[in-house]
C-alpha cells in the first residue's frame, strides 16, 4: 500500500514542501498528511489546499500530476519511497540519506544536492548542478546514487565526495567541478572543462571530451571497477554498450592545479 | 559639505551656481572631483569640468522633464494614491520581487531591502546579470582586494582582463591605474607595466605595455595555465592551440606576477557574461590568492552602475548576502539561478515586480520579458522606459547625483557622498519606498488587527 497524493490546483508560484516525505507523513493519518504545511511564495499553505490525499501514512508516496513547480520533494529523507508520476521541482531529494525517488517525467535544477545516501532516479531530463554542493558549501554529495536517463546541464557532481551520479544522455559544461571523490558517468557526451579543480575522483565518458591544458594523458587501461558499474546501471534500465564493457580507455590526470590525483577515463574510440 | 555659491549677478544675467567636488554617477569610478556650473534659471548644468566625455553628457544632457510624478495604468494620479497602490500590489503578492537598485543611492536601497524584509519578497540587484558570477566566486574563492588608492599610490603590474576601460570608464587609467604619480610611483605610467588581455584589439590596447589575445571563450583556460604555472605545475605542451597563447609569454608573464611589488587583476564582464561565468571569475581570484605566496597581488572587479556596488554592500550588510536573496520563509536565503531576476522571470515564478531604476523589458530575454508582461509591475525611474511605459504603477523620480543627495559606492567599496546641482519637482526614491514602506507597514499591523 501507498500513499497517494494528487496535485489538483496548480500553484501561482512555486511551492516549497520539504513535507512530501516519508518520514515526515509516517503515521499520520489521511487529515493529518492533509494538515501539513507547505510554503506557496510566502504564504503558509496546507498539503490538503493543494493535493488530492489517499491513504494514510505509508511509508511509500506517490506523487501525480506536474510538479515541476513543486521544490524540496523527498527532502531530508531517510527512508521509504517517493514515486514521481510526472515532473519534479527543484531541490528534490535535497540532502537525504536513505530511500529511493523515482521520477517518470523530467526533474528541474539541484537534484539531490548534498545528499549522503539513498537513491534518485530520473526517467527524463534534469538541469543544473545536479548532485552538487550549494553555492558557498565546500563539499557536494557525500554518498548514495543519482541516475539521470535523459541530459543534464552545468555542474553535474560539483565538489562531490562520494558516491555515483551516471547519466544516460549528454552534460552540460564543467561536469564534477571541485570534485573530491567519487564516480561520475557520462554516456552521450559532456561540455567543456570536466573535473576543473578536482582533487580525486573518475570521470567517465564515452565520447571525446575536450580537456583542460592542466590534465595529462598517463595510459590506456581496461578497467575492471566499470563493468561493474555498468552492469549496475544496465539493471537500472540504461543502455550499455558492449564496447563500452570491454572497450579500452585513456585515462587523463588532474587536475595539476590541485593534487594531479583525479581522472577522467575516455572510450578509445579505435 | 558642498561649497555652493550664487554669483551676485544683475537681473538680465543667468543665476548661476557652481557646486564644487561634486559626483558623477555615471559609471563605477564615481569621479568625486567635478566642478559643475548650473544655470538655475533653466535647471541646466552648462560646464562639468574634469568629467569625461561620458561624464559630460551625463550632466549637461540632463534637464527636467515635463512628466507626470506617478501614474497608475498610465494615467496620472497623485503621488500618495500611486504609493497605496504600490503597496497594495507588493501586500497581496505571494511572490513580490524586487529588482534594479544599482543606480539609486544607498539610502533607498536600504528601504528596498526593508520592503522585501517585511512583504517576505526577493530582492536582486543588476549585480546578477554584469558581476553576479563574481559574488558567488566571492563566496567559493575568497577575494583578495585593494582600495583605487592604494592601486595608485603601489601597483606597478597592472593586468585589465575582459574589460576596456577606455570606453567603459575612460579615468580609471588616468586617475587610479596607469598615468598618475603615486606614492612609491613617482613616475608614474614610466614605473608601471599595464597588460591588457582579451579577445580583440579595443581603444584601451594602446595605453599597454603589453596586450594579450586569447581565444574567445578561452579565458578559463588560460586563467587555470597561468595558476598551474604559478603552482609550478605543468601545463599541455599545446597551449597556444587551445587559448591562442604561446607558452612563452605564458612563462612570462608567470615571472612578471611573481616579481612585481604589487600586482593587480581588474576584471570585466568580457570575463564574467562569458562561458563559464563564475568559475572564470573565480579562477581569476584564485590566481591572485596564488599569487600571494610570492608578492601583494589584488583582484578587483571594474563595476559599470553608478553604484552598483552600493547595492551589493547594502544587500550583504542587511541580508548577508549581496544579490539573489528571498525572504519568504522571512530570513534571508541565497541562491544564485533560483532567486535571481532573470531565471525568476523566465520560469514566470514572480506574481508581482518591483523595478527601481532598470529597464529590464528592454533589455531582458524573450520569456522573462513576456512573463513580465503578466505581472503587475511598480517602476520607479528618472527617466521613461519600456518598463514604465507598461508598468501598472510608474514613479518618475528625481535623477541621484544630479537632484538629489545621498551616498553611492564607488568600485573599490569606497562610500562617496554627493553634492546635488540643482532641484527637481520629482521625488526622491528614497521618498516614494519610504511611503511605501510605512503603508505596508499599516497594511501589516490592520491584517494583524483583523486576525486577532
Ligand atoms: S569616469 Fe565615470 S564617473 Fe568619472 S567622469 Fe567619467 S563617467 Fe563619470
Amino acid at each position: 500500500m501507498h500513499t497517494e497524493l494528487e496535485l489538483v490546483t496548480a500553484p501561482e508560484v512555486p511551492i516549497e514542501a520539504e513535507c512530501l516525505s516519508p518520514a515526515k507523513i509516517k503515521g499520520l493519518s489521511q487529515s493529518g498528511i492533509e494538515h501539513l504545511e507547505m510554503m506557496h511564495g510566502n504564504r503558509k499553505v496546507r498539503v490538503g489546499d493543494f493535493f488530492r490525499v489517499t491513504g494514510n501514512g505509508q511509508c511509500s508516496l506517490r506523487l501525480e500530476g506536474d510538479l515541476s513547480r513543486v521544490k524540496y520533494i523527498g527532502a531530508g529523507m531517510t527512508e521509504g519511497e517517493v514515486r514521481v508520476n510526472g515532473s519534479a521541482g527543484m531541490h528534490l531529494g535535497a540532502g537525504m540519506s536513505g530511500g529511493m525517488i523515482r521520477v517518470s517525467g523530467d526533474a528541474s535544477d539541484w537534484v539531490g544536492p548534498e545528499m549522503s545516501g539513498g537513491r534518485i532516479e530520473v526517467m527524463g531530463n534534469a538541469g543544473h548542478m545536479v548532485g552538487s554542493a550549494y553555492r558557498g558549501q565546500r563539499v557536494g554529495i557525500m554518498g548514495g546514487e543519482i541516475l539521470i536517463h535523459g541530459n543534464v546541464k552545468n555542474e553535474l557532481g560539483s565538489a562531490m565526495r562520494h558516491g555515483l551520479i551516471a547519466v544516460g544522455g549528454q552534460a552540460g559544461d564543467f561536469v564534477g567541478v571541485n570534485m573530491r571523490a567519487g564516480t561520475i558517468i557520462v554516456m552521450d557526451g559532456m561540455g567543456v572543462r570536466p573535473g576543473a579543480g578536482m582533487v580525486r575522483g573518475t570521470i567517465v565518458s564515452f565520447q571525446p571530451v575536450e580537456l583542460l591544458p592542466t590534465f595529462s594523458y598517463s595510459c590506456w587501461l581496461r578497467p575492471t571497477f566499470l563493468r561493474f558499474y555498468l552492469c549496475h546501471l544496465g539493471q537500472s534500465g540504461f543502455e550499455v554498450d558492449d564496447a563500452y564493457m570491454g572497450g579500452r580507455y585513456r585515462r587523463y590526470c588532474g587536475d595539476s592545479v590541485e593534487e594531479n590525483r583525479g581522472e577522467i577515463l575516455v572510450l578509445d574510440a579505435r | 559639505m558642498s561649497e555652493t555659491k550664487t554669483t551676485e549677478a544683475a537681473a538680465d544675467e543667468p543665476n548661476i551656481r557652481i557646486v564644487e567636488d561634486a559626483t558623477c554617477t555615471f559609471c563605477g569610478c564615481v569621479c568625486d572631483d567635478m566642478e559643475l556650473t548650473v544655470d538655475l534659471d533653466a535647471n541646466r548644468i552648462t560646464k562639468a569640468k574634469n568629467a569625461c566625455v561620458l561624464g559630460r553628457a551625463w550632466f549637461l544632457q540632463h534637464g527636467i522633464e515635463d512628466h507626470p510624478q506617478a501614474m497608475i495604468d498610465g494615467r496620472e494620479v497623485p503621488l500618495e494614491e500611486a504609493m497605496d497602490e504600490a503597496a497594495r500590489i507588493l501586500h497581496e503578492a505571494k511572490f513580490p520581487i524586487t529588482y534594479g537598485l544599482s543606480d539609486s543611492p544607498c539610502e533607498a536601497q536600504r528601504v528596498a531591502v526593508a520592503i522585501n524584509d517585511l512583504v517576505r519578497g526577493n530582492i536582486d540587484t543588476t549585480t546578477s546579470v554584469c558581476h553576479g558570477p563574481s559574488g558567488i566566486a566571492f563566496q567559493g574563492v575568497g577575494e583578495s582586494t585593494a582600495t583605487l588608492g592604494e592601486v595608485k599610490n603601489r601597483a606597478d603590474l597592472v593586468i585589465y582582463w575582459g574589460g576596456n576601460p577606455a570606453e567603459s570608464h575612460p579615468r580609471h587609467f588616468t586617475r587610479y591605474t596607469v598615468t598618475p604619480k603615486g606614492r612609491y610611483i613617482p613616475n608614474g605610467k614610466k614605473d608601471r607595466y599595464v597588460v591588457l588581455v582579451d579577445i580583440r584589439k579595443t581603444p584601451s590596447s594602446p595605453v599597454a605595455d603589453q596586450t594579450i589575445r586569447v581565444k574567445p571563450g578561452r579565458d578559463f583556460e588560460l586563467l587555470w595555465a597561468l595558476r598551474a604555472l604559478v603552482r609550478g605545475r605543468d601545463i599541455s605542451p599545446d597551449i597556444e592551440g587551445i587559448t591562442g597563447v604561446s607558452r612563452e609569454t605564458l612563462d612570462e608573464l608567470v615571472e612578471r606576477m611573481k616579481n612585481c611589488n604589487f600586482g593587480v587583476l581588474f576584471f570585466g564582464m568580457g570575463l564574467t557574461m562569458t562561458r563559464g561565468r563564475h568559475f572564470n571569475s573565480g579562477a581569476l581570484l584564485a590566481l591572485a590568492t596564488d599569487l600571494n605566496k610570492y608578492t601583494h597581488f589584488v583582484a578587483k572587479p571594474v563595476r559599470g552602475h553608478g553604484n552598483v556596488t552600493g547595492a551589493d554592500n547594502v544587500v550583504s550588510w542587511q541580508t548577508g548576502y549581496p544579490f539573489g536573496v528571498n525572504f519568504h520563509r522571512g530570513y534571508p536565503r541565497f541562491n544564485p539561478g533560483e532567486y535571481t531576476t532573470v531565471d525568476l522571470l523566465a520560469r514566470g515564478d514572480a506574481d508581482a515586480a518591483m523595478m527601481i531604476a532598470t529597464d529590464p523589458a528592454s533589455n531582458f530575454p524573450k520569456r522573462a520579458i513576456e512573463n513580465l508582461k503578466k505581472i503587475p509591475v511598480i517602476s520607479l525611474d528618472a527617466k521613461p522606459t519600456y518598463t514604465s511605459r507598461a508598468a501598472r504603477v510608474a514613479f518618475m523620480v528625481a535623477t541621484y547625483g544630479i537632484n538629489t543627495g545621498g551616498t553611492v559606492y564607488r568600485m573599490d567599496d569606497v562610500p562617496i557622498t554627493l553634492r546635488p546641482a540643482f532641484d527637481s519637482p520629482f521625488p526622491t526614491d528614497e521618498e516614494v519606498l519610504t511611503g511605501i514602506h510605512t503603508r505596508l507597514k499599516a497594511l501589516r499591523a490592520n491584517g494583524r488587527k483583523k486576525a486577532a
